[in-house]
């Protein structure tokens, strides 16, 4: 009941920040945006109709009403159909799922393996392995995502390379196609995000490991398993839940916008990309508030989550 | 962490210069840092040649014919116009350290004024807006947020600076807002208060200058960032406006790798990979070094 | 709700490709995805491609014969036109039923009637759909413009369009527009039952209710899947009347499908590619798109020859090749409304600014883009007739296309121009490296001729909107574009340099000449006669003469199929009408079957 009423009046104190998002991304999609006009007109236009077109655009209107407009659909959850004459509540359901399959794997991946590869850095600290492991974290670092894609997809779907995958595309009727469709894209993440991963998990481990108390636990003679559960990777857990919480929004709405646009993956990341290019004002409105809200809420869910985590945490 | 520092002594300097000293030996010791910091020193005299109109300033010129494979007069080949590969490939040092150095300094420095504000004003409005922007800032997602800005100042050949700089400093802004929080209680500038020194004077003069060391890895940090950006952005077509990139080239070969021309690819994308990575390893032995735990 | 999204991504109608054998799959590939589905902004050639498919047209064209020949499609017949050019009757065919869809009563199609095109046109006048299609019939048809002044009310009639009966429908025009039949066979006049408008609204552009070949089963960015209309008439495909030239089309195996009613594929599947390489590699696997245009940096790898293009061994065994001329061409126009090349008060500079567009025109270097971007397979001419038009001249002197540095400087030299006083140019392009490169190959062709590097600049938007405002507000000093045919007739291309076409029209170059426009007036209530012709090509000398734009290059483009698809591939004019008579020979041994067709 305290964390209800808690996570009420955290949501409440969500709301500047809707409002910053919404008007920050409104003024820059949408306002400063392209101009749909003149995407929309035919090849031999008249003056008159290009008046017509802005004005069902709605192009015509201040700032401040069109904003307002924009508010109303957020608290009315009706933001219209898109461009392309579909519903962008549809256009959403569709692709945000898309999204999620497509990126989870190599997500957890990357923070699985992260972490494995940051524990025996850490364990073996100063030593051989420790730099080994580092000296590839900051290799994977230094390349770039594109190129990384580029790679991926000379060496396991092309002809010339191995050709165990399908160069392109998306099906997730059945399991064995997905797993097919997945993987390159969830190597590629997961190459690039090893190297970040591991280095956040190895320094927050070094830093645990080399606190008073786990010192103690470790001079006391208890067992190194222990000591890590109950030591060591519980707290840790602020910072991981921190990072992982606050990268949702980015792996739901930002999606992979590389991947699916390289791989042409009908996923979110896309969607919202060709929006910002094509000035789609209602798919805009939709991603736009969306992230916001979703951004409030794992900011609450993450403060309930360290009080779960770690009872000293103090609700204020 | 205990007030040892006393009011009489300018105590940023003190502690300032002792933490340089200490940090510049310790770096110098480091053997891989010292060589990467030597490889990043050898591609900015690549970049300030170009600077200098040394070198490279044929990049535009159709000095051959379409796709020439390596030969003495093209180290590199040459591309599908024509153009010299390597010429290119060298020009876009500098401008890899153009965008690096202009977002990572300007990042950097409106990182520590607005962070150093917010943390100097903890508990009051001024602080309440600033966090409130930063927040608003990580909710967008990066590249979208960078696109739409790219996009709301079409032809502007500083938007992609002004679309990486206005979310890199967020990083910045929140790490010296916490350093500046724990260094506002400390004793000297409560003293530097009492005595009547104007607070814009104690943020800039007592308080920012002990966040350096944060500064200069964050910097570091920020510069790599800059570069790799770019080459997505490229991709995206949101890229630089004028002149040549290790993106733009990246861009160009993705066309023609599959092709097996892979010259472009491999002069960029190698280029890329070596200053990336040697200025990672400059950053890192730079943290080591600048770390307060290990020096003091 | 994790789960619920889950199963939500993989509850779509889709079908592993190729699960059931028996089910014939034409996987299809296209490098952009189309924006919308509804014929009423049907206006690129990736929605047309997926609406003729949807949609029935009054009019399409012969499957095989180039020159392109219009055909009646959903019309019985070519229409009756009154000896005043001004009053057409089409009669349209009987029996035709729209697919079955909730919007019609009881779920089940009705029969298509001419009220259904009446409707269909004037949903091109109404505001509310954000039309693209207008100006095939604005200033044309009678009654359109009243109507839409009127307020766009369906229940109003409009007097140029009166069905007759049923079946049978009459155009009035206020002037002869003899490109009338054309428009009809465009994506834009694709028959729409007003049910489907009324249910769906806006959700029409992602749900095609049509009469056409295939129907629509899913819709997304990264392809388009259709079935077959099991109910589409029987139309048994005639080789001769199609146009079938066996020289050079029985490579094919085209001769497999005389006799037989199209759609021959049950499941067509449109795959939007936009990278080449990605493209390539997919149809290169043999189990995914079957059709891809060559990528043109595969070129030197998998032709033998290029003149005729030829397959190397390794490629000839699996796949069949065709080359296609498109029906347009890419040319940059200088806008005529900048003081600094164009018309200037001054008449002793606007003389000198002609030698100087000239000298640009000289100093452009047409072989040197061929040969890096279309390898040398694209067909540079003089002026703006485009060689797929039927009116092109081939003998036209190429002597405005040949690139003459030193001509190009005497010529400023002459005129008092030096590197000092030439004005800038500014070149407008989308961002993206092909046209950067295009830009800096224009840089240095200048530099040649005498510009200096700082006096050639690019000026990049963000897409194609964007740059297109800069050309309709007449922003741009330099316009360089690609057209495309909508209907083969040299009309089309000349209407871009037509004087009341200027800004925000499609005469970028602004340019007005009296005599160029007073041969145009005349020229375009003419039926297609040698005369005609003549009209044509007096007017494109004009434009040759002028230096008013730099022109022109028509792209080859290669498709490349696999040896089990049987058809004759076409991006252009044809478009997406072939899609229906192309036709996948199941199970493994392809050569076997090639071989067997070969035989027949």
């Amino acid at each position: 009941m305290e964390i209800l009423q808690y996570a009420l009046r955290k949501l409440l104190g969500g709301l500047p920040l809707i409002v910053g998002v919404t008007l920050v991304s409104f003024a820059l999609m949408v306002y400063f945006g392209p101009d749909m006009t003149y995407l929309l007109l035919g090849k031999n236009p008249t003056p008159e109709q290009i008046l017509e077109v802005r004005q069902q655009l709605g192009y015509d209107q201040p700032f401040l009403q069109r904003y307002l407009g924009f508010l109303r659909e957020i608290v009315t959850l009706d933001f219209g159909v898109a461009s392309t004459g579909e519903p962008v509540t549809a256009l959403l359901a569709k692709t945000i799922p898309v999204s999620l399959i497509l990126i989870l794997p190599g997500f957890i991946l990357g923070h699985v393996v992260g972490l494995l590869m940051a524990l025996a850095a850490a364990y073996w600290r100063g030593r051989w392995l420790d730099k080994l492991i580092m000296a590839v974290a900051v290799t994977g670092m230094s390349i770039s995502f594109l190129i990384v894609i580029i790679g991926f997809q000379i060496v396991l779907s092309s002809s010339d390379g191995l050709d165990l995958f399908p160069v392109r595309g998306w099906n997730s009727t059945s399991l064995g196609s997905y797993l097919t469709y997945v993987t390159v894209p969830t190597l590629a993440t997961m190459f690039v995000a090893l190297g970040y991963e591991t280095r956040f998990y190895r320094s927050i481990i070094v830093e645990e490991m080399s606190r008073d108390h786990v010192r103690t636990a470790r001079a006391f003679g208890l067992p190194e398993s222990r000591i890590f559960f109950r030591n060591i990777l519980k707290n840790c857990l602020i910072p991981i839940i921190t990072r992982i919480m606050f990268s949702i929004p980015q792996v739901a709405i930002g999606g992979a916008l590389l991947i699916e646009s390289y791989f042409g993956i009908p996923g979110v990341g896309k969607a919202t990309y060709e929006a910002i290019i094509t000035g789609d004002q209602p798919v805009l409105k939709a991603v736009v508030s969306l992230t916001a809200i979703l951004f409030v809420l794992v900011v609450v869910l993450t403060d309930i989550l360290y009080r779960a985590v770690d009872p000293r945490v103090t609700i204020e | 962490m205990s007030a040892v520092a006393l009011p009489e002594i300018p105590p940023a300097r003190a502690r300032g210069e002792s933490l340089w000293r200490k940090a510049a030996r310790k770096f110098a010791r480091d053997r891989l840092g010292m060589v990467a910091l030597g490889v990043v020193l050898a591609y900015f005299v690549a970049a300030v040649g170009v600077w200098l109109g040394w070198w490279a300033m044929g990049w535009p010129d159709l000095t051959g014919t379409k796709w020439e494979a390596v030969s003495g007069t093209h180290w590199f080949g040459t591309n599908i116009i024509g153009q010299d590969i390597f010429d290119r490939a060298i020009y876009s040092t500098a401008t890899a350290f153009e965008v690096g150095l202009i977002v990572a300094l300007v990042a950097t420095a409106i990182g520590a004024i607005l962070g150093g504000f917010a943390g100097f004003f903890a508990g009051t409005w001024i602080d309440e807006v600033l966090v409130w922007l930063m927040g608003v800032l990580d909710a967008i997602p990066f590249y979208l947020f960078v696109a739409a800005v790219a996009y709301a100042l079409t032809d502007n050949p500083w938007a992609m600076h002004v679309a990486m700089i206005s979310t890199f400093w967020v990083g910045t802004g929140r790490l010296i807002r916490g350093e500046v929080i724990k260094l506002r209680g400390m004793e000297y500038v409560e003293a530097a208060h009492s005595i009547g020194v104007p607070e814009v004077v104690i943020i800039f003069r007592h308080i920012l200058p002990n966040t350096s060391h944060i500064l200069l890895v964050q910097a570091s940090v920020m510069f790599v960032g800059a570069i790799k950006a770019e080459v997505i952005l490229s991709f995206l077509g949101l890229g630089i406006k004028d002149g040549m990139s290790w993106g733009l080239m990246i861009d160009e070969s993705t066309k023609e790798v599959l092709a097996g021309f892979y010259n472009n690819f491999l002069a960029a994308s190698l280029l890329m990979f070596g200053l990336v990575m040697a200025f990672n390893a400059v950053a890192d032995a730079l943290q080591d070094a600048l770390d307060p735990r290990k020096v003091g | 709700m994790a789960l619920a999204a889950l199963v939500a991504a993989c509850g779509p109608v889709e079908q592993p490709s190729g699960a059931r054998p028996a089910t014939k799959v034409f996987r299809y590939a296209m490098d952009q995805a189309p924006t919308t589905l509804d014929p009423v902004q049907g206006a690129n050639i990736y929605a047309n491609f997926v609406i003729v498919n949807a949609y029935d047209t009054l009019y399409s064209y012969k499957y095989l014969a180039r020159p392109y020949e219009l055909k009646p499609n959903l019309a019985a017949d070519f229409p009756t036109i009154a000896p005043d050019g001004l009053v057409y009757t089409f009669r349209l065919k009987k029996g035709v039923r729209f697919i079955d869809d909730p919007a019609f009563p009881a779920g089940r199609g009705r029969e298509v009637v001419a009220e259904d095109l009446i409707y269909s046109i004037k949903r091109q006048f109404d505001p509310r759909n954000q039309p693209q299609g207008a100006w095939l019939w604005q200033g044309r048809i009678a009654g359109l413009e009243e109507w839409k002044a009127a307020g766009s009310d369906y229940d109003q009639p409009v007097s140029g369009l009166r069905a007759l009966d049923s079946h049978t429908l009459e155009i009035r025009l206020l002037r002869p527009y003899p490109q009338l039949v054309a428009t009809l066979a465009q994506g834009f006049a694709a028959v729409v039952p007003r049910e489907a408008v009324d249910k769906y609204g806006k959700g029409l552009g992602v749900r095609p209710v049509g009469s056409g070949p295939f129907k629509l089963v899913s819709y997304d960015t990264a392809r388009v899947v259709m079935e077959r209309n099991p109910n589409f008439r029987q139309e048994p495909v005639d080789l001769a009347y199609e146009g079938y030239d066996p020289a050079t089309q029985a490579f094919s195996g085209v001769e497999a499908i005389q006799g037989r009613s199209p759609p021959f594929v049950d499941r067509l599947e449109f795959n939007f590619i936009n990278e080449p390489s990605a493209s390539w590699t997919s149809f290169t696997k043999g189990d995914e798109i079957q059709y891809t245009v060559l990528p043109i940096e595969q070129v030197e790898r998998v032709l033998a020859s290029k003149r005729p293009v030829t397959l190397r061994p390794e490629y000839a065994d699996k796949y069949h090749i065709y080359a296609g001329l498109e029906a347009g061409f890419i040319f940059t126009a200088f806008n005529m409304d900048f003081p600094d090349f164009g018309y200037n008060p001054d008449p002793e500079r606007e003389r000198r600014n002609k030698a100087l567009r000239c000298a640009i025109i000289k100093g452009y270097d047409w072989q040197g883009r061929n040969e890096s971007w279309y390898n040398g397979l694209g067909q540079v001419f003089p002026g703006v007739i485009v060689p797929a038009s039927p009116e092109f001249d081939p003998d036209l002197s190429l002597a405005s296309v040949s690139r003459d540095v030193a001509g190009a400087r005497q010529l400023l030299r002459d005129n008092g121009w030096t590197p000092r006083n030439l004005p800038k140019l500014v070149y407008g392009t989308t961002a993206g490296t092909t046209e950067r490169l295009n830009f800096e190959q224009f840089r240095a062709w200048m530099g040649d001729i005498g510009f200096p590097r700082e006096k050639v600049v690019q000026k990049t938007y963000a897409n194609f909107g964007d740059i297109s405002r800069a050309w309709k507000r007449n922003q741009l000093p330099l316009v360089a574009k690609g057209w495309g045919l909508d209907y083969p007739d040299a009309e089309n291309t000349l209407q871009l340099f037509y004087g009341p076409n200027g800004s925000p029209g499609s005469n970028d170059a602004n340019w007005e000449n009296p005599e160029f426009d007073r041969l145009y007036d005349e020229a375009a209530v003419m039926q297609p006669s040698d005369e005609r012709t003549r009209l044509y090509r007096r007017m494109n000398q004009l434009v040759i003469d002028d230096c008013v734009a730099i022109t022109g290059l028509s792209r080859t483009r290669i498709y490349l199929w696999h040896k089990d698809v049987i058809a004759v591939p076409d991006r252009e004019i044809l478009g997406g009408f072939w899609l229906k008579y192309a036709d996948v020979v199941p199970a493994k041994p392809a050569g076997l079957t090639s071989r067997a067709a070969k035989g027949t």
